[in-house]
This record gives C-alpha cells, sequence and structure tokens, in this order.
C-alpha cells in the first residue's frame, strides 16, 4: 500500500514544464553539436551555451521535483535517470570548459547518448508519480553519498563511452580513408576528430574518474545496507552488476597501464563496461528480480 | 627507459628456475586479469539464476571462494614483489640526465632564450613553481639540473589499492567464519533464545508509531528489547527500523512487524471457553504457496508454530489466515484488502482444518462479533478477541565490520591517490652554449596532465621572454 505524495496541480504543472523545456534544450544542443562535428563550425558556441540552458533547465526541474517530493529525488527510473542526465552534462560541461571548443566534438558524441537516457526518462513505462522514500532507506548522510557518488560514476563511465564510439568512428574513417573512398560528408568530421592517442588518454581520465566513484558508490552502498538490513553485501542483482561493471573497468585500467594495452583493445573494453553500467541501471530493473526493485 | 611511463614492473629473470617462474605467473598482472575477466564472467551467469540458488551454488561454493584466495594471493605477491620497485620510483629519481635524456622524454620542449641572464635557470625555475612543482636544483652530467615534481604519493596508490582490497577480502573472510545471520520474532513479553550467539532477546513491549492521520503510511514499529546471557543483561534498547540494538559485534535489526490475532473459542454446548489464543497469520508470514502444502495428513509436521491452535478435544486445527486492521474488501489476488495501517475495522480470516480431511474454505470474523459455525465435530463459536503487533528481527554477528570499514577508506584514499594525485616530474637543463633551455617532463600514467602541466610552463616562459 504505498501512499503517493500528494502534489497541488500549480506544483505538477510547473515540474512537468521543466521536465519538457530541459527535453526540449537537449535535442536542440545535441542537434548544434552535430551540426559542429559535421563542419559547420559556427554552430558549435551555440550548442554550448543551449547545453548549458538545458543544464540549468534540468537543475530547476530537479529543484522543483525535490520539493514536491519533499526529499531529493533519486527514486525510481524517472528521478533517478533525471539525476544520471544532470550529473552526465555537469561532467561533460566541466570537462569543456577546461578543453575549450576543441572539446566540441567530444560533445557531438556525448549528447546523443544524454538524448538516449532523456528518451528513457520521457517514455510512458517510466512512472513519474510521486512517491515518499521508504523508512528503510531513510539514512540520509550514507544514501546521499550513495547516489551522488553513483551518478557521477555512471555520468565518467558515459564519457569514456562517448570517446570510445570516437574512437571507433575515426578508426572506420582511417580504414576508408586509406582504400581512398571516406564519405564526402564525413570529410569534415575526419578533420576535426582528435587522433586515437588523445582520445585514449581522454577515455583513461573518464574511465578513472567513473571508476572512483563507482568504488565510492559501492563501498557507500554497503555501509548504507549494513546499516538498514544488517547485511552490507547480499549478492543481489543490482549489487553484482554494479561490481561486474566494477571488474571490467577495473581490467581495463590495468590492461591499459600495466599491459601496455592501446587501441581497439581498451576501446572495447571501455565499450563492454559501459554496457554492463547500463545494465546495472536498466537491465537489472527490468529482467532480473531483486531486492533493489525500488530504483 | 626507466619503467615509468610503462608501469611495467620490473621483474628479477628467471632463468629455468620453476619456483621462480612460478611465484612470477602468481604475481603476475596477466593472472590478475584473468582473474577478474573470470569473477566478472561467473557473476553474470550467477545474476541469470534466482538469487538464493546463486548464493548457495555459486557465491559460497568452493570454487568461487577459491578464485577469489588465488586473486587474493596474486594480490599479496604483487605488492610485495613491486613495493621496493615503487618505493625506489618515489624516492630515488634519476637525476642524472643529460640534455639528450631529456630532449628524449615523453614530453619535452627546446626553448631559446633571448636574453640572457646571469642565472639563466632562474627562469625555468620560478616556470616550474608556476606549474605547481616543488623544484630544486642539482649537479647533473651536463651542468646544473633543475628538478621539479609533485604528487610522489601517488607513486603508492596502487600498493594503497591493493592492500586496501586485501584487508576487505580478510573482513569478508573474518567476518564469514565468525558470524552468523539469524532471525526471530516475538510479541510484547515474549522472548526466544539464539543458540548461535549464546543469548536470549526478551521483548519488552512492541508499540505501533502511526506517521500520519488516516494511516496510510506504513507505520513505525518500536519495541523494547533486552538481551541477555544467563540471566546477565548484555543490552537493552528501543529498537526500530534503521535503529539496530547493538552489542559484541552482533546487531539486532528491526525487519518487519506482523499483526496477531487473538482469537477465543467456545464450546456452546459446554459454554467453556478457550483463549485467547494468539495466533500469527500465516499469509502474513508466508506466501499462500506454504500453507497449500501444509495439506491436511501432513498438518503437524507442515503447520508453521503459532499459526494455528490444535482444539485436542474436537480434532480440530483453528489457523490463523490472514488480518487486517481496516478491512475495505476482499480481493482474489491480494486476500483481504485494508483500507490503511489503522486498526479501524479489524478482520481475520482463518481456516478450520481436519487432519486427513479435505481443503476447507476459508472465513471471516470481525473484531467483537462471535460466530457459531459448524464443523465436522459439531457447532464451535469463534470470536476474534483482540489483536497485538509482533516484531521480526533479523540478527547478525559480523566481527569483520571494522576491517571492511578501514579496508573500504583505505580504498578511497588509494584510488584518490592512483588517480588524482599524479606523479610528475620535469628536467630543465642549458643545452649547447647555454641560449637553449632543454625541458622535459614525465608523469606516471597521465601522459595528458604532463602536457598540460609543459603548456603552462612554455607559456610562462615565453611570456617572460616577451617582456
Ligand atoms: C587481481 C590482482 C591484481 C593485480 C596483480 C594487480 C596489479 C597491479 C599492478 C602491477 C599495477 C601497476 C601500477 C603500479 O604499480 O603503480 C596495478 C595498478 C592498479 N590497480 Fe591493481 N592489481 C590487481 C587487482 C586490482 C583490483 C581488483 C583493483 C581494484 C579496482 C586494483 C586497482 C588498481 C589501481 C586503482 C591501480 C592504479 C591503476 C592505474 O593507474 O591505472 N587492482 N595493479
Amino acid at each position: 500500500m504505498p501512499a503517493l505524495i500528494e502534489v497541488a496541480p500549480a506544483a505538477l504543472f510547473v515540474e512537468n514544464l521543466f521536465f519538457r523545456l530541459a527535453t526540449a534544450a537537449f535535442l536542440v544542443a545535441t542537434t548544434g553539436y552535430i551540426l559542429n562535428l559535421a563542419g559547420k563550425k559556427e554552430w558549435g558556441s551555440f550548442a554550448s551555451q543551449a547545453l548549458r540552458i538545458a543544464f540549468v533547465l534540468q537543475t530547476a526541474f530537479l529543484a522543483i521535483r525535490g520539493i514536491n517530493v519533499e526529499r531529493v529525488p533519486f527514486v525510481g527510473h524517472y528521478e533517478f535517470g533525471n539525476l544520471f542526465i544532470w550529473g552526465t552534462v555537469l561532467v561533460y560541461l566541466w570537462t569543456e570548459w577546461r578543453q575549450k571548443d576543441r572539446y566540441y566534438a567530444v560533445g557531438a558524441f556525448l549528447l546523443p547518448l544524454v538524448l538516449l537516457y532523456v528518451i528513457y526518462v520521457n517514455l510512458p513505462l517510466v512512472n513519474p508519480v510521486h512517491r515518499p522514500l521508504p523508512l528503510v532507506l531513510r539514512y540520509p548522510l550514507w544514501l546521499n553519498i550513495h547516489v551522488s557518488t553513483s551518478v557521477l560514476g555512471y555520468a565518467g563511465f558515459s564519457l569514456a563511452f562517448a570517446l570510445a564510439l570516437m574512437w571507433l568512428l575515426r578508426a572506420a574513417l582511417e580504414h576508408k580513408k586509406n582504400a581512398g573512398q571516406v564519405p564526402l560528408i564525413f570529410r569534415a568530421v575526419f578533420q576535426v576528430l582528435p587522433q586515437p592517442r588523445a582520445l585514449e588518454d581522454y577515455m583513461y581520465s573518464a574511465s578513472s574518474f567513473g571508476f572512483l566513484f563507482q568504488t565510492a558508490m559501492i563501498v557507500s552502498g554497503s555501509i548504507w545496507a549494513d546499516a538498514s538490513w544488517g547485511r552490507y553485501w547480499g549478492w543481489d542483482p543490482k549489487e553484482m552488476w554494479s561490481l561486474i561493471t566494477w571488474f571490467v573497468f577495473a581490467v581495463y585500467l590495468h590492461a591499459r597501464f600495466t599491459q601496455g594495452w592501446t587501441g581497439f583493445r581498451t576501446v572495447a573494453l571501455v565499450a563492454v563496461g559501459w554496457m554492463t553500467m547500463m545494465f546495472t541501471w536498466l537491465g537489472v530493473a527490468w529482467l532480473l528480480p531483486g531486492i533493489h526493485s525500488f530504483g | 627507459m626507466t619503467s615509468e611511463d610503462s608501469g611495467l614492473p620490473e621483474r628479477p629473470p628467471s632463468p629455468g628456475i620453476p619456483y621462480r617462474q612460478i611465484l612470477n605467473f602468481l604475481s603476475s598482472m596477466q593472472l590478475g586479469i584473468i582473474l577478474l575477466l573470470l569473477l566478472a564472467v561467473i557473476s553474470v551467469f550467477a545474476t541469470l539464476r534466482p538469487m538464493e540458488e546463486a548464493i548457495e551454488h555459486i557465491y559460497t561454493s568452493w570454487w568461487f571462494i577459491g578464485i577469489m584466495s588465488f586473486t587474493a594471493l596474486n594480490l599479496l605477491l604483487c605488492t610485495v614483489e613491486r613495493s621496493d620497485f615503487l618505493y625506489r620510483q618515489a624516492f630515488r629519481p634519476n637525476l642524472q640526465l643529460s640534455a639528450e635524456a631529456i630532449k628524449k622524454m615523453p614530453v619535452s620542449r627546446m626553448i631559446k632564450l633571448k636574453r640572457i641572464e646571469a642565472d639563466p635557470l632562474s627562469g625555468a625555475r620560478a616556470a616550474f613553481r608556476a606549474g605547481g612543482l616543488a623544484v630544486r636544483i642539482v649537479d647533473g652530467p651536463s651542468g646544473p639540473l633543475l628538478f621539479g615534481e609533485k604528487g610522489r604519493l601517488g607513486y603508492f596508490g596502487s600498493i594503497v589499492t591493493h592492500l586496501s582490497l586485501l584487508l576487505i577480502l580478510f573482513g569478508a573472510m573474518y567476518g564469514a567464519l565468525t558470524g552468523f545471520e539469524t532471525g526471530g520474532a516475538g510479541m510484547s513479553g515474549g522472548s526466544f533464545f539464539v543458540p548461535e550467539g549464546n543469548f536470549r532477546v526478551n521483548i519488552h513491549e512492541v508499540k505501533m508509531e502511526y506517521l500520519d492521520e488516516e494511516g496510510k503510511v506504513r507505520p513505525r514499529a518500536k519495541s523494547n528489547v533486552s538481551v541477555t546471557r544467563r540471566g546477565e543483561e548484555i543490552g537493552r534498547q528501543l529498537v526500530s527500523i534503521n535503529i539496530p540494538l547493538r552489542f559484541e559485534g552482533t546487531a539486532i535489526y528491526h525487519s518487519t512487524f506482523l499483526w496477531v490475532a487473538h482469537l477465543t473459542v467456545t464450546d456452546p454446548q459446554t459454554g467453556r471457553t478457550t483463549g485467547p489464543l494468539k495466533l500469527l497469520p500465516v499469509r502474513g508470514l508466508y506466501a499462500e504457496g506454504i500453507f497449500q502444502a501444509a495439506r491436511p495428513g501432513n498438518l503437524r509436521r507442515e503447520l508453521p508454530p503459532n499459526t494455528y491452535y490444535f482444539l485436542e478435544d474436537k480434532g480440530l486445527y483453528l489457523l490463523a489466515r490472514q488480518f487486517v486492521p481496516d478491512f475495505l474488501t476482499v480481493s482474489a489476488e491480494r486476500g483481504l484488502v485494508s483500507r490503511s495501517y489503522k486498526p479501524n475495522r479489524p478482520v481475520l480470516s482463518y481456516y478450520i482444518l481436519v487432519e486427513g480431511g479435505p481443503t476447507p474454505r476459508w472465513d471471516l470474523l470481525e473484531l467483537g462479533v462471535p460466530k457459531v459455525v459448524e464443523t465436522v465435530a459439531g457447532p464451535v463459536q469463534l470470536e476474534l478477541s483482540g489483536f497485538e503487533n509482533a516484531a521480526v528481527y533479523s540478527i547478525a554477528r559480523n566481527l569483520g565490520r571494522p576491517y571492511l570499514f578501514a579496508g573500504a577508506m583505505l580504498l578511497l584514499a588509494g584510488m584518490y591517490l592512483s588517480f588524482f594525485l599524479v606523479p610528475r616530474r620535469f628536467y630543465a637543463v642549458l643545452d649547447g652554449n647555454g641560449t637553449t633551455l632543454a625541458v622535459g617532463g614525465r608523469g606516471y600514467r597521465n601522459k595528458l596532465l604532463v602536457e598540460q602541466v609543459m603548456e603552462r610552463i612554455e607559456s610562462y616562459l615565453q611570456q617572460k621572454e616577451g617582456n
């Protein structure tokens, strides 16, 4: 009998309005970054501006949502998904701010990924109802650490995957170029894609960032579970899949650093790592039963 | 080239000595990668099976624990083998570098000096400082060598990380070997013994705390609990959700609450009453399926304790099925449906079973409304005469907790050292006739950052030259 929180119609309207506006702004920003990549340079800074606006709108949406549910909004796929989008864009904007406009090309790969997440939270099957937090989960310190670190971990891995996609596209174009047949529309793209080595370095940084926070997420989750349920590790599928993701990225970091792996093998590991991350987030909830079904 | 960039451990040669070869393999990163991948793949398959099955047949199997132990051994050996190398790396940097060697570094620049100063390295020193480096000048093979470094502790990131993982594995193992997990339940005034810990849990009172007016929100059950060993009290506390009672590395957690029905039975012929009997509804405790398993014929063996009462003189089993505090309706899949958690209209559903008889249908009783029912042994009057709450606990001892916690904190520290304290070293000497500055830099793990710092140093120097 999970009671729902009754939200005033006006408050609900404002919440939904900001959600829709943010969605629209993400769409615009994505288009801008892609046009920039395709050689329309003037779209770069426009896209970046649009993304900043989208970020502000998303922040406002989450704040309103937080007021409406009277807590940090992270329960269920709708709230966590939106928080995850927010974190991913935050991490991206931060790196873009440090790297300046030469980083816009990365945006053309990350933003479609973000848009995928945005589409997901817009799907009818993702229920946006306002629920109170189950009592057992009310452990504010560890809970908040757990949620924020998971958002940042996922954000780092998403950025790493976007870079992996870039690397793959570049490799494919390189291959075509050697055969002398890069399609015209890709000429411009090829020009702005960074060197594979640089991409791999970025990928490493993003992965290690994600890995640190993924570790913090697992640790804080265990401490929280120990406090709430009396066991720090329950072998439930959500826990296991976050550990699997962690294993995959651990392998990647070791292979790259200690074994000197480069190129496709490392890119493939990052891609697999991102897939396991996505499965931890979505696959476990939709396909595997477990006590984490609350989100 | 030193192994500063690749991170490949320097290994003693293994000229055909099997023991050395085995040791090298056991401490190798290759084995580490294989083990991590193996653990990942097994875990994937394990999650496809039901959780209890996976725990029983995979996670606690000898071979899974064996792989984990191998991983621990691998980590331990690797750490031991590598610590000396990393120590030298951190504290004994090679400062005997010629201009040629500096030019060949992963990141290097040749910077033309326009003005020759009395102390040509002073500009570079300021530039290094501006790049955030701690600087000193030493004698090198081609004259004074400027050496700047930062993030030296970062060399120890992997060691701290690996040791922390070992500590976590140790804590988990120690906790598993010395600990236990069990459950228990009871009403006000009840108690139960926990043989694993040799103590008794006494429940003095179970109270319900309603969080809203209508009782729509699940209430919080609070129970006043004490723990005794041979009559001596070793712990006492008001236990509720998220507030466990802790003692001796053991914790008693509130896991849920149940409704207990008070049933009074009267024989209409003799007027003799039995009760109130305190019965736990089976539906609250177990899925309906378990009751189905308890077919007449197996009743005495299969029925859970406290859920039924055997009326000896009539040969009848009274079984509490489901209790709701605020009866609304009956639904096919959920049974009795409650409007709220508040006891506005308590209703009990029950069965009357006979050993060897058919599975009967259930019936309802409202609080304080006696009902005469016909049974194979004649009429019986039943009354739901009251109710109360029972608290259900999970009880766990985990002596590994302090090690796990320390290990977890150390793990985060180690990762921070690994990824955010990137060791970087920069070198500068004057080249040729003193008009060119050879600047070289190398980092540990992160070339990108070295490149950035180099850019900062370069632009600082150029700015200074421009003035
Ligand atoms: C399974 C056996 C393992 C072995 C043999 C092993 C070995 C190594 C080695 C040789 C390094 C080289 C870096 C250095 O010396 O500074 C390293 C780095 C590192 N290891 Fe492990 N490792 C193992 C497992 C793990 C695990 C499970 C983790 C947890 C995530 C881990 C975390 C790290 C980290 C964070 C670094 C620094 C990595 C980097 O800079 O990219 N290691 N490991």
